[in-house]
């Protein structure tokens, strides 16, 4: 499928894009000044300097709080905050859950596991609370409230530093002019006196236009009762104080803070030219108070509304409406990221904020695969008219008919540089030339920032919403979409939802093989890096391990997938194993029937994938998976990865288990990488044994490779493999066999005449020898699709014969 | 007439094995006596402690230790 490589190739993670990078590059400095200034750790390292140490302070380096004293009733306050910035919560305190909600809005999760919970104060986090309308004095006071000791001022003037220049001043767009909004005309008078920023205002009156603050009210969100939100909210006050556990005192404070949050407020603002609308929010970044997008879509009047909304049997669940809360609060749309993990409904909350905000939307994905499923899921779960709804895409090129609706693309067609065809231009130029009310970026981790920059210039969006499952990339350019997009609205808890049978419980194994000596001396002796990786994926070990768990996964019936970057172990693997197996040269249509037959037919349990299943795919069949190479460290395949059996659809049994096990050779480099890979699983909560020893699999005669012959020959061939391993086909089996031509290692010789003694009889195969192909691809064997039960054969051929001779 | 060599049994996982025969072959086969199986060889008794000197400082070389999280300057 020509059109899905083309979209991914460049999103890989070596930064293809960097090459073709544009003057919006010259942003990277406002970026990095900017992340300087407001680092919590350089700020707390400037202060560490004059900390008071004693003989065990370098153990806890940046988070020494020896002689920070405990609050007199500590043991019922939940957590502590270091002066690093960082949170470390009980989880199994009474307050928990209100302490949780709390820090998931002024924090970012670090890591979640079972007892104890970190979170890390940042710059970005507590934009994010400003910008869903959490003032500074209200963190701080209810930080301080739930400290077991007592806050440090480093901590304190750091969260008044972020709070006081992030989030202050908002950029508006109203009536599709652009204008920057405050609740405190000082920031806005400070803001004037830029000469950059004063050349841009639109409005030639001195003073600022005053109005009434909207307030600030629980928005319905579709799908979702109305009055939901505000029930909540006095339900879990009742609750908390029913609660005999939590301390009394507490709560009284509690509520106290709850009352005086309602004052009603002015807001200022002053209006700026359109067109200099990026370079006012570049500008506003450099001096240190960056801008918050919002969209107040309800009074836009200038675009027209889109007729969509959710059909009643959509369910939006909890977490996806605490979602869509933050980010459609105070009735106008913000711009964020919300993470959710994968086959958690991240498509719905896409399409549910888009029934929100009801104007023209436009959807970017990854691949033109998504951009149908895309499509698909807008008709299941809306109301829109199919024709409402274009796809932009190299085979499909359409608009919509109607002055509002949804057009679906990919990042590549939208920032492709090279010459459009005719009917592309139109379409971009359509897309360039109006207006969108809501931009919503899937996948969004995979996008670099100068990417998305473009994407940002070309389409006039009023909202953007960033959906992810896991916001993280090896290279530090993540921090980035903070800006680009904006900061990240909420990120669910992993455990929390599969404890609530949202997505599936899986355990997750890490299983050690040992290398066979012959082997682990090829690997030891020194090497292209590639060929080491290759002897140890197709280390023998390895390969039983990996068939002793499709054996065993197969009688438990559960379905498999096993995935191989590399190619040729993939071939190797699958062939040997009689499995089919997709990658990316596989054609389209074998694709579809291998996949097809995977759903739907119970003779093929397991199929082989290489990178191309990491994303995207939805098998929610699948409930076992088995991983036997990788790239390297990448934390974001690994959860990728386990992202493809987290939807199986048998996930609600009861006592069901998924199961994710990840094959190491041991003694070589995919252990180092291996712990790399986890990091991020285990920060969401994810457990991984380490097995050692498979029990039963020494007993095993049957499988591959038992003999020592079998493994050399193997051994031979992987050796004998070029770098340029997987592209090349293996000619197995030549006329006189393996065994004959190859006495030494250097023996086979591919070129070259050679000459033997031999009958005729010999060549034409007239010496009774019988052929039968081994390692046969099974791919080939699920094209036809024939019906093997002789009983429905029968059937079959009845009805085939009734149908003639009613013709006749 | 036959000659004695004091030896000690080592018994090690196959890759190590596989390590300790690669120093062996590189130093004019000074250190292993006998292969036993893929887990047992029989050393030297005397070169016990360089070998396995020489095998940590190989391990140190050829293996990447997984780092610690906490690396702060």
């Amino acid at each position: 499928m020509p059109p899905k490589r083309k979209a991914q190739a460049p999103l890989d993670d070596d930064g293809g894009f960097d090459s073709g990078a544009e003057e919006a590059l010259s942003d990277q400095e406002t970026f990095d000044k900017l992340r300087d200034s407001f680092d919590v750790k350089a700020m707390s390292r400037r202060l560490r300097a004059t900390h008071a140490t004693d003989p065990a302070s370098f153990l806890f380096k940046k988070c020494d709080q020896w002689d920070a004293q405990l609050k007199p009733d500590h043991i019922n306050r939940p957590l502590w905050v270091d002066d690093a910035g960082r949170i470390i919560l009980e989880s199994f305190s009474p307050i928990f859950k209100d302490a949780q909600d709390f820090l998931i809005n002024i924090a970012e999760p670090q890591s979640r596991v079972s007892r104890i919970h970190e979170y890390s104060l940042t710059a970005h986090s507590l934009f994010a609370a400003v910008s869903i309308g959490k003032s500074s004095k209200e963190i701080i006071d209810t930080l301080e409230r739930y400290s077991k000791t007592a806050l440090s001022p480093s901590v304190i003037s750091f969260i008044d530093k972020s709070t006081s220049s992030f989030g202050k001043a908002k950029i508006v767009l109203k009536k599709t002019l652009s204008y920057i909004e405050s609740d405190d005309p000082t920031i806005l008078q400070r803001l004037l006196k830029d000469a950059t920023i004063a050349e841009c205002r639109a409005d030639t009156t001195d003073g600022l236009i005053m109005e009434a603050a909207p307030r600030i009210g629980v928005m319905a969100i579709p799908g979702t009762k109305m009055a939901a939100g505000a029930n909540q909210v006095a339900h879990q006050v009742a609750e908390a104080a029913a609660d005999p556990q939590a301390p009394s005192d507490m709560i009284a404070a509690l509520r106290e803070e709850d009352d005086d949050d309602e004052e009603v407020a002015q807001v200022h603002s002053f209006q700026i030219k359109s067109e200099e609308r990026e370079r006012v929010v570049k500008r506003c970044q450099d001096i240190g108070l960056p801008l918050t997008e919002e969209y107040d879509y309800e009074t836009d009047m200038v675009n027209a509304k889109l007729d969509i909304d959710l059909r009643p049997h959509a369910q939006i669940r909890y977490y996806q409406e605490k979602a869509l809360g933050k980010m459609f609060s105070n009735s106008r749309a913000r711009s964020g990221i919300i993470v959710l993990p994968c086959g958690a409904g991240k498509t719905l909350v896409g399409i549910t904020a888009a029934c929100g905000v009801k104007k023209s939307t436009i959807v970017l994905c990854t691949s033109a695969m998504s951009v149908v499923q895309w499509r698909a899921e807008f008709l299941k779960w809306s109301n829109i008219s199919s024709e409402d709804i274009a796809v932009f895409t190299s085979e499909s090129k359409n608009r919509f008919p109607r002055n509002a609706g949804i057009i679906i693309s990919t990042y590549t067609m939208i920032t492709s540089t090279r010459n459009r065809s005719y009917d592309a231009e139109k379409v971009m130029e359509f897309i360039r030339s109006r207006e969108w009310g809501l931009l919503i970026a899937d996948e969004v981790h995979v996008v670099p920032a100068n990417i998305f920059k473009k994407v940002t210039y070309s389409i006039a969006s009023h909202a953007k919403l960033g959906l992810t499952a896991t916001l993280l990339r090896e290279d530090d350019k993540i921090e980035d979409l903070n800006f680009l997009i904006g900061p990240k609205l909420y990120e669910a808890n992993w455990q929390e939802l599969s404890e609530q049978g949202h997505i599936a419980k899986v355990q997750c194994a890490e299983v050690w093989c040992q290398m066979t000596p012959e082997f682990y001396t090829e690997w030891l002796k020194p090497s292209s890096v590639q060929k080491r990786a290759l002897l140890s994926i197709m280390n023998p070990r390895k390969f039983q391990a990996c068939q002793f768990l499709i054996e065993y996964h197969e009688r438990r019936g559960d379905k498999i997938i096993v995935f191989s970057d590399n190619v040729y172990a993939l071939e190797k693997y699958a062939k040997k194993l009689s499995k089919a197996y997709i990658y990316g040269d596989t054609p389209q249509a074998e694709r579809l029937r291998i996949l097809e037959n995977f759903q739907h037919n119970d003779q093929v349990n397991t199929i082989f994938l290489s990178k191309i299943g990491d994303t995207s795919l939805d098998l929610p069949e699948a409930t076992c998976l088995i991983q036997i190479s990788s790239h390297y460290g990448s934390r974001r395949q690994e959860a990728q990865r386990l992202g493809r059996i987290l939807r199986a659809k048998r996930r609600n049994d009861e006592g069901f288990n998924a199961f994710f096990y990840s094959l190491v050779s041991k003694d070589t480099d995919e252990m180092f990488y291996s712990s790399k890979r986890q990091a991020f699983l285990v920060d969401q909560g994810y457990a991984f044994k380490v097995i050692t020893r498979l029990e039963g699999l020494e007993k095993r005669t049957d499988l591959a490779f038992y003999t020592t012959h079998e493994r050399r020959e193997l051994l031979m061939d992987v050796l004998l493999s070029k770098d340029a391993d997987a592209a090349e086909e293996k000619i197995n089996g030549d006329m006189f066999g393996s065994k004959f031509a190859s006495t030494g290692r250097k023996g086979r010789k591919k070129n070259g005449a050679r000459r033997t003694a031999g009958t005729l009889s010999e060549l034409s195969g007239g010496q009774d020898m019988a052929y039968i192909e081994y390692n046969k691809s099974r791919n080939k064997e699920l094209k036809t699709k024939v019906v093997k039960n002789g009983f429905l054969r029968k059937l079959q051929r009845g009805t085939a014969n009734a149908k003639k001779a009613a013709k006749e | 007439m036959v000659k004695a060599t004091r030896g000690t049994l080592v018994k090690c996982d196959a890759s190590i094995k596989a390590m300790l025969l690669d120093i062996d072959s590189k130093h004019r086969n000074d250190f292993i006596i006998e292969e036993l199986d893929e887990e047992h060889v029989l050393v030297k008794e005397t070169k016990i402690a360089e070998l396995k000197q020489r095998l940590q400082s190989m391990m140190k070389e050829r293996l990447k230790e997984p780092e610690s999280s906490e690396s702060e300057s």
